[in-house]
């Protein structure tokens, strides 16, 4: 499965324990870096962006802190903009129980899913013994 | 003999790592320099922010703390060498003296230790911590240029610092040389403007600007690369700060004495 995810081409945007936030940045900065370094827009719009992805995934209060100061939940709401304000095509959620190791976290994700509204395909990469946990995500609808 | 082979070894793997580090240093400056000049997307509102966030961290926001340190220095050097000029009744070039050795060698040299121990310090731990967490491997999926973004920023601001900082020491320590030696008086401004004059011509002057660029460049340089080196473990990051401050020392002072050889020898 490692490999799999490492072998991932470069039009897949990742959520993964190793793709950190920049610890010195906001979660707002974090996203906004995305339309300000690949799309050029100005600083304002940039935010205006990043704003906006936070609010659609109902985080939008988190802006301003830092990855310390951040929840589990909150630090992957934010790896989750930054990976969707990227828009391509695929979203690889690289073994997400690493991440939200304090939710039960496959309604979460799919709680975040419906939030985003986004069009693509979201993929989830986990390991095999916790595939009962996405049965009671599905289960419990 | 097993002794004296182990010794030579031991010596050759020293000058082969100070090669590789150097050579590292000086590939990352070039890549730094080549992007500068010919990637024109850089130059963007984006990256002037940045440069603008670190010549405030370096050097605004200590801004008085600087001065107040280059006061009582330069205070000290000038009480100094105004007493030892009249011990030898040499007062007329008391104010030379005091240009010569506060204003061109002192006082860029200490704004560089100073900007070395504050920012380079910072900077090294910050970019190996950055290495060890993975957040510059984060940036390049998210294809935000790490270069760009975070180490030109640091580079030009540490050298804008540099030279600003020790402009205004320098400000400062020729006001108070002429304080020192004439008082309130106007009478001493035409010898002193004089003295000043015939030290500072455009040799000099370059001179004395390219060494506080190479200062600049020396405490942002090598603590980015040393943290650029810091192996993905976070126990290393003590060793790779403490590699990159001796790194610093050691380059300040070679820019020093090459600095003063060129000068004097």
């Amino acid at each position: 499965m490692l490999a799999a995810v490492a072998a991932l081409p470069d039009d897949v945007a990742r959520v993964a324990l190793d793709l950190p936030l920049r610890a010195n940045l906001s979660a707002l900065d974090n996203i906004a870096l995305i339309p300000l370094y690949q799309s050029h827009f100005d600083a304002t719009e940039s935010t205006r962006q990043a704003q906006a992805m936070l609010e659609r995934l109902g985080f939008a209060g988190i802006a301003p802190l830092r990855d310390p100061d951040m929840t589990p939940a909150q630090r992957f709401a934010t790896q989750l903009a930054r990976a969707l304000i990227l828009q391509r095509p695929r979203l690889v959620i690289d073994r997400p129980g690493a991440m939200l190791y304090d939710v039960p976290y496959p309604a979460f994700i799919r709680q975040l899913a419906e939030q985003a509204a986004m069009t693509g395909t979201w993929e989830i990469y986990d390991f095999s013994w916790n595939q009962p946990l996405y049965n009671q995500a599905l289960d419990s609808e | 003999m097993n002794f004296l082979a182990a010794s030579i070894e031991s010596l050759g793997a020293k000058v082969t790592g100070w090669f590789t580090v150097g050579y590292g240093i000086f590939a990352f400056l070039a890549k730094a320099v080549l992007l500068l000049l010919l990637d024109r997307t850089i130059w963007n509102r984006a990256t002037f922010d940045v440069v603008i966030k670190q010549v405030y961290f370096t050097s605004v926001q200590i801004l008085h703390v600087f001065l107040g340190y280059a006061l009582v220095i330069s205070w000290l050097i000038i009480t100094i060498i105004l007493s030892t000029a009249r011990d030898f009744g040499l007062t007329e070039f008391a104010s030379e003296m005091t240009i010569r050795v506060l204003v061109l060698e002192l006082l860029p040299f200490l704004t560089a230790l100073f900007i070395a121990l504050r920012s380079g310090s910072a900077i090294n731990t910050e970019i190996a911590l950055m290495q060890v967490n993975n957040e510059l491997d984060a940036l390049a999926h998210c294809k935000v240029p790490p270069m760009q973004f975070e180490f030109l920023p640091r580079l030009i601001g540490g050298v804008i610092s540099v030279i600003t900082l020790a402009g205004l020491a320098g400000l400062l320590a020729l006001l108070l040389a002429y304080l020192s030696i004439y008082g309130l008086s106007m009478a001493g401004f035409e010898p002193f403007t004089q003295t000043f004059a015939k030290i500072f011509n455009l040799q000099i002057m370059a001179g004395l600007i390219a060494k506080c660029a190479l200062f600049g460049l020396a405490v942002t340089l090598i603590p980015i690369t040393a943290g650029l080196e810091t192996p993905k473990k976070l126990f290393m990051v003590p060793v790779s700060v403490l590699r990159g401050m001796m790194r610093v020392f050691f380059a300040i002072v070679a820019i020093e004495v090459v600095s003063l050889a060129l000068k004097y020898i």
